[in-house]
């Protein structure tokens, strides 16, 4: 009897595992076999999103996904992402004032569409978008019950909206139906809002994701779960969300009229990879988006290889899997599969900077009065710095090494060095400059040069890259103390002016040269973005002058004029931006990457046929 | 046994509250609020999440919520980081898990005894060094490596052959309970197991075994030396039964003692499993948490993980009971 028990044991687990492995053979056959849904599957390499409320959302991923599912009034071109158009509006916003006042109008047939089971629009599935949306979604901005992560970017901007945000927050009770003087309400699809002063990239925020338009009824009907059950006009709607593992969409059946871009939209070098194949239809074009999340980089790039994901971002370990390093041409066994490669360079600023008040690298002497020696002395340290070394030695070479603070892409960046960089590596100026300074130079080398302080956050390879800075700065005599703490910490000793030399990094909030150049308003300095405190009074009326332009050949001369300017004053050794390269298979169709904006997937087409 | 039991529990009473008191204490020492919220957080940011979430109570408030929270395993306080209920998370959480670990003690457990057992009986020849050199060697291959040989040679090269069914990561439910996905209808899926789960339990198994198979061999070699085995065999017994009749049931002190020390340690989860294969587990709930400082999850998942370790302990004690009839429970 034992025996046969334990035989039948045995059968069992055989029996079970048996099934188990012709189940999978099945359900791939019928997965293969459909056909019928247009299924996207794309990679999030992290976590993924937190939260999908676009109130409270703050990171990259949060937008990935709520983009996907909520709309803003404005949106990056997908054929250009560094410039904007309508969305959620008619027509681009206007203005009789420079600037201070904009007039919008709504697109008309825009609907929110509830995917849940709860009645939210008085037994509608839809309801159609209107100006109090809008407004109600930016007073979502000022509610301390949202955390106020996102205030930063409405705040000193919208008349009255500052003391408006005040005075809801001391009151016992958020009344979103109270007024608020700049937002003008003229119908039910128009409206206009009113600024403190002309900011034209007032208009680049209205494209942001935290400013995506909510529905009231859902926000106070879910509550605290309104971040699971999303309510929006966004070409798809949510189907399941398990945090950090996956997100599924589907395709809003209520969508309004977007259409693909214009074959004339596109440029040439899109045109040839037939990016204009879809002009002028109707989006999206999938039924389906299956997010993974990939926190390793390992299953992305093997799940990309078995076909099973649109597109991967190409880790920095991968790189010579992908491409050959010299030519940077894509493999050959991966072309002959029909994978393209595509890359964008972000719009990076990674630099280190003095501290400008400091009395031994500061702008002025005690006296006020600009100070040479100090310049020269930043100089020097700028010319010792060799940052291509740091690139083949941190990042495979496959940065962009440039000068100023404005990256790669954006108007003002410069095509050739400017006479004015003191960028490295030449130890014969650094050593003149130490000269300048005011210091014995020996043997090439300062002898009485002080030691500065320098701070950087810990973690990646920062250790490595402080070791690097200490031997390139020892070849002319200056020695540094390092001090590697945490983040936290590293703002801290910022914010309170008391670092001496730090490594920093600036991600431009909108493809704009002015959020850049803001970061050496004098006005902005520490603990604002300012973090270096450059003042330079002829710089700042330069900053006030252009926050109120709108793109031009005469707003990019002053930027390149700013640009200069800082470059003359070497406030900072730098500068490097990350060039992102990615691989797309060739089932994936319409597919150009970017991370300007994330709600391009609409546009993405699917070819089951050539999986 | 069972006023036995009751007594256990009632003595564990003071201590598992003493547990909680030092957890809540310890995530207390350094402000909780700006370590999440940062140092960026303004003043008027960290006050409100202090207001929302309680912490603006007076400690002792805040201890009793939370004892009768745990107690009446009402877990609806809310994670910091996801917004949504804990105890929401801790049930998604656990059987994937479960999925995982279960297995895995089960496989590797049955296996390292057997492997103990036959190692015990070629002590010093061929076969017994033969096997604790694989051990010895299993042992030292970091689990990371496997992880990364599995996914690629496992699921990618062999399955892309078609040889293996093995997913690279990912993790779909065996049992479906969804009756608005009619695509994930059927009730029983043991194919999402073998998918998903079968490479991560394979390579615990292997990582597993080397520790296990040296313990039980351990054991089983000292079982060899006694004088009832010298009887069974006087008595003709075959190598079979002394094996796994006599000597099995006679080491069950050791064995059950490294299982049930290993049963807690199913809640956690295994981290990096987890990890790399993409399986929404508690072990990756655990160290997200931490990473991200979601203080409640931390303070919950912890309370959990306390009261099993209690269940556990008494659990052993009254299986040494059963296993062994000279153990009195008193």
């Amino acid at each position: 009897m034992r025996v046969r028990i334990s035989k039948l044991v045995n059968f069992a687990i055989v029996a079970v595992c048996v099934a188990g492995v012709m189940h999978s053979a099945s359900t791939a056959t019928a997965q293969s076999s459909t056909g019928k849904k247009k299924v996207l599957q794309l990679p999030i390499r992290t976590d993924g999103p937190k939260r999908l409320d676009p109130a409270q959302g703050s990171t990259t991923y949060d937008n990935m996904a709520i983009v996907q599912m909520y709309e803003t009034l404005l949106i990056n071109k997908y054929t250009n992402p560094l410039e904007i158009e309508p969305l959620l509006l008619a027509e681009m916003p206007t203005t009789e004032d420079d600037g201070k006042t904009w007039h919008f109008k709504l697109k008309d047939g825009v609907v929110f569409y509830n995917p849940h089971k709860e009645n939210l629009f008085g037994g509608s599935k839809t309801r159609p978008l209107t100006t109090d949306d809008v407004f109600y979604s930016l007073k979502r901005l000022a509610d301390k019950k949202n955390q106020l992560k996102n205030w930063w970017l409405l705040e000193n901007t919208i008349v009255g909206f500052d003391e408006y945000k005040e005075t809801q927050n001391e009151s016992a009770y958020f009344d979103y139906d109270a007024p608020v003087s700049g937002f003008r309400k003229i119908s039910d699809s128009e409206f206009e809002i009113e600024l403190v002063k002309p900011v034209y990239r007032f208009l680049y925020i209205l494209s942001m994701f935290q400013t995506s338009i909510v529905p009231r009824e859902a926000v106070e009907a879910f509550g605290d779960d309104f971040s699971f059950k999303p309510v929006g006009t966004g070409p798809f709607t949510l189907d399941t969300w398990v945090p950090k593992i996956s997100l599924t969409l589907n395709r809003n059946p209520h969508y309004h009229d977007v259409r693909y871009p214009a074959r004339d939209d596109w440029s040439r070098d899109d045109r040839r990879l037939r990016m204009h194949r879809a002009a002028g239809e109707q989006v999206p074009f999938v039924d389906r988006i299956e997010f993974t999340m990939f926190i390793e980089d390992q299953p992305m790039w093997l799940t990309f290889s078995q076909n099973d994901i649109a597109y991967t971002e190409v880790p920095a370990e991968y790189f010579e899997k992908a491409f050959d390093k010299r030519t940077r041409e894509l493999r050959s066994e991966l072309a002959n599969r029909g994978v393209r490669s595509h890359s964008n360079m972000l719009l990076d600023f990674i630099f280190r900077h003095f501290n400008m008040e400091d009395p031994i690298l500061g702008m002025y002497e005690e006296d006020g009065s600009y100070s040479e020696k100090h310049r020269a002395f930043r100089q020097a340290i700028c010319y010792a710095v060799d940052l291509d070394e740091f690139n083949e030695t941190f990042y495979n070479g496959l940065n962009v090494v440039y000068d100023g603070p404005i990256p790669p892409g954006l108007d003002g960046f410069p095509s050739e060095r400017p006479e004015s960089s003191s960028r490295g590596l030449d130890l014969v100026k650094a050593r003149q400059k130490l000269v300048e300074a005011g210091f014995t130079v020996v043997n090439g080398k300062a002898t009485d040069a002080p030691t500065i302080d320098f701070y950087t956050s810990r973690g990646g390879n920062n250790q490595e890259q402080t070791e690097m800075l200490e031997r390139q700065l020892a070849e002319i005599g200056i020695s540094i103390n390092k001090n590697l703490v945490d983040f936290s910490t590293l703002i801290e000793f910022v914010d309170n002016k008391k670092a001496q030399f730090f490594g920093f990094a600036w991600s431009s909030d909108y493809p704009d040269a002015e959020n850049n150049l803001a970061l050496f308003y004098g006005p902005n300095e520490s603990p604002g973005s300012n973090h270096g405190n450059y003042k330079r009074p002829e710089y700042d009326a330069m900053y006030q002058n252009i926050i109120t332009m709108p793109p031009s050949s005469e707003r990019t001369e002053i930027y390149v004029t700013m640009r200069d300017m800082i470059l003359e004053d070497a406030p900072y050794v730098g500068s490097m931006a990350r060039e992102r390269f990615y691989l797309i298979n060739p089932w994936a169709l319409n597919f150009k990457p970017t991370e300007r904006y994330w709600s391009w997937f609409k546009f993405v087409d699917v070819d089951d046929s050539l999986r | 046994m069972w006023s036995y039991i009751i007594r256990r529990l009632l003595y564990n009473i003071p201590v598992y509250l003493g547990i909680l008191l030092l957890v809540m204490l310890a995530l207390r020492v350094n402000d909780p609020v700006t370590a999440y919220q940062g140092k960026n957080a303004t003043a008027e940011q960290k006050e409100q999440l202090r207001k929302d979430m309680g912490l603006d109570r007076p400690f002792l408030v805040q201890y009793g919520t939370f004892v009768s929270r745990v107690v009446t395993l009402n877990f609806k306080d809310r994670s910091w980081e996801e917004k949504r209920p804990i105890g929401q998370m801790i049930r998604a959480a656990v059987p994937p898990t479960i999925m995982i670990t279960v297995p895995q003690l089960f496989l590797t457990a049955s296996i390292s005894i057997v492997i103990g057992l036959v190692c015990s009986f070629y002590r010093g020849r061929l076969p017994d060094k033969s096997l604790m050199f694989a051990a010895v060697l299993g042992m030292s291959i970091s689990y990371l490596v496997y992880i990364m040989m599995g996914q690629y040679y496992g699921a990618y090269v062999l399955g892309g052959k078609g040889i293996t069914p093995f997913e690279v990561e990912g993790y779909e439910p065996i049992f479906s309970f969804e009756p608005n996905a009619p695509e994930k209808a059927s009730f029983f899926m043991p194919g999402n197991w073998m998918k998903y789960c079968a490479l991560p339990v394979l390579i615990g198994v292997i990582v597993g075994m080397g520790y296990d198979t040296r313990f039980y061999r351990a054991v089983m070699v000292e079982e060899c030396t006694r004088d009832y085995i010298t009887t069974a065999r006087a008595k003709g017994a075959t190598n079979r039964k002394i094996m796994f009749v006599h000597m099995l049931k006679n080491a069950m002190i050791p064995i059950i003692t490294r299982i049930m020390i290993s049963l807690p340690f199913l809640i956690a989860g295994s981290i990096l499993a987890e990890y790399y294969f993409n399986i929404p587990g508690m072990g990756r709930l655990l160290i997200n948490s931490i990473n991200s400082k979601d203080f409640p999850v931390v303070q919950y998942v912890t309370a959990l993980f306390a009261a099993v370790v209690i269940f556990t302990v008494i659990l052993t004690d009254v299986l040494y009971a059963v296993v062994d009839p000279r153990v009195r429970l008193s």
